[in-house]
């Protein structure tokens, strides 16, 4: 389990790497391209001078290509959870992932999802099944260059799960192993009604691969706020939580595709804001 | 923020590389061990050191380790109890091996117990813990040999076993 968790670590490491230097340099090169003609709102340069005769205020018409944010809902899927399911016959779950926008940079995000865990630690084999819902926001601190619709984003959420408990087998730890490794003890003691909250930051990339289709991963850090551990047990995994630890810190992430349900759309005209009314203050 | 973004990586990548609960703490109390003390027949108040002492259990042919010897030569020893089982009896042979003065003398002690697993961490996973019985917390017998028993007197002290740090039975010889 740590080995492999350091490997997909590495790996997003690398990928995180990639992704950030081809966000940064795509843009150079796209930036002069006009946009597409789907925004119709572009004014064309030779229209350019007719169109400040008409505008009404003089001020407004300074040479910025008006920007066209899109706003809408966004649902996806984690697609690790749904892989995993292929490989590890001990895993079952899926999260649904969606995002609403609410202004330039800020989104409201949830996230929700099921989990059937068996841990088959050295001296504890147990089934971890429930389900959890995570609300919080998410900023966008990526600056995007016309309409692509790119996110780089630190976030927040908070986590709850409702889940159960089975330990199926453990073992006696013995330090004086005068009668030898005594064979571990099924036990089949099943745990219910158990929940825990928690605080999660969240660092998150998500990129438009064509239409409205984006791929992202978000990497967590969790803080448990509340816990209801069983009686002689522990909870060692919670849903959406992940694994536990001597304290209350934890990891997740996750690998989204995603589709975007635009609702409607706000054209940005950057204003420039007269600098009159600061000397007057 | 790109370097905000690429330092949580960095952080949650060390993080996934020190797991400190992957190996049982010698320091965390797991499943006890039986601590008995020997005192002074003559003089109940005085601890008095057993010669040569050698704990078997009946069915085991190795005596319990104790301060990494299988001889005892001191006032206390620890002896663990089964986990699996709730009787466990040993062979205590003081003078162990001698054929002179003083003779090798066997006396068996069977502790009758209850046991409750406890859950410890992810780590060390449970541990027992024992109860005397209460009616009926040991039998002392005398040993094959019909020799005079050369423990005089048993004592329960303590008779729930939850750790190591103070005596559950005392031995009067």
């Amino acid at each position: 389990m740590r080995h492999t968790l350091k490997y997909i670590f590495s790996i997003y490491f690398v990928l995180s790497a990639c992704i950030l230097s081809a966000q940064e340099t795509g843009p150079k090169k796209i930036a002069p391209v006009k946009p597409q003609t789907e925004t119709a709102p572009v004014i064309p340069a030779n229209d350019y001078e007719e169109v400040r005769k008409t505008a009404i205020k003089p001020t407004d018409t300074i040479n910025v290509v008006p920007k066209i944010n899109r706003y809408g809902l966004r649902v996806g899927v984690d697609v690790y959870k749904l892989t995993r399911m292929l490989y590890d016959k001990d895993y079952k779950g899926i999260e649904f992932t969606g995002d609403y926008r609410l202004s330039k940079k800020y989104y409201a995000a949830a996230e929700i999802g099921n989990e059937n865990k068996t841990t088959d630690d050295d001296r504890l084999n147990f089934t971890t099944k429930g389900s959890y819902v995570k609300v919080g926001f998410d900023y966008n601190a990526y600056e995007n260059w016309l309409d692509m619709e790119n996110i780089i984003s630190v976030g927040l959420r908070y986590g709850f799960s409702s889940f159960s408990q089975q330990l199926n087998d453990y073992k006696i730890y013995n330090s004086t192993p005068y009668f030898g490794e005594v064979p571990e003890i099924s036990s089949g003691q099943k745990y219910n009604g158990l929940s825990a909250s928690w605080v999660e930051v969240v660092a998150g990339v998500k990129a438009k691969v064509f239409n409205n289709v984006f791929v992202g991963f978000s990497l967590r850090l969790n803080t448990l706020v509340s816990n209801k551990k069983p009686d002689n047990f522990d909870n060692l995994y919670i849903p959406g939580f992940n694994r536990t630890y001597d304290g209350s810190f934890g990891v997740g992430f996750n690998y989204t595709i995603s589709y975007f349900i635009p609702i409607y759309k706000k054209k940005i005209v950057p204003v420039i804001v007269p600098k009159k009314p600061l000397p007057k203050k | 923020m790109k370097k905000l973004i690429l330092l949580i990586f960095a952080i949650a990548f060390t993080f996934s590389s020190c797991e400190k609960d992957d190996i049982c703490d010698a320091n965390t109390i797991t499943t006890p061990r039986l601590v008995i003390s020997f005192y002074d027949i003559s003089n109940s108040s005085v601890l008095k050191d057993v010669t040569n002492l050698s704990i078997i259990e009946e069915n085991e042919t190795e005596a319990v380790t104790f301060n990494s010897s299988t001889l005892i030569n001191g006032s206390t020893v620890s002896i663990p109890l089964k986990t699996d089982a709730d009787v466990t009896k040993y062979r205590f042979i003081l003078y162990f091996g001698s054929t002179t003065t003083p003779v090798a003398n066997e006396d068996q002690i069977q502790f009758n117990y209850t046991r409750e697993n406890v859950y410890v961490s992810r780590a060390c996973g449970y541990k027992t813990e024992y109860t005397l019985d209460p009616a009926n917390p040991f039998i002392l017998t005398d040993g094959a040999a019909a020799d005079q028993q050369w423990i005089k007197y048993v004592a329960v002290k303590k008779s729930t076993i939850t750790n190591e740090n103070e005596t559950h039975l005392e031995i009067y010889f």
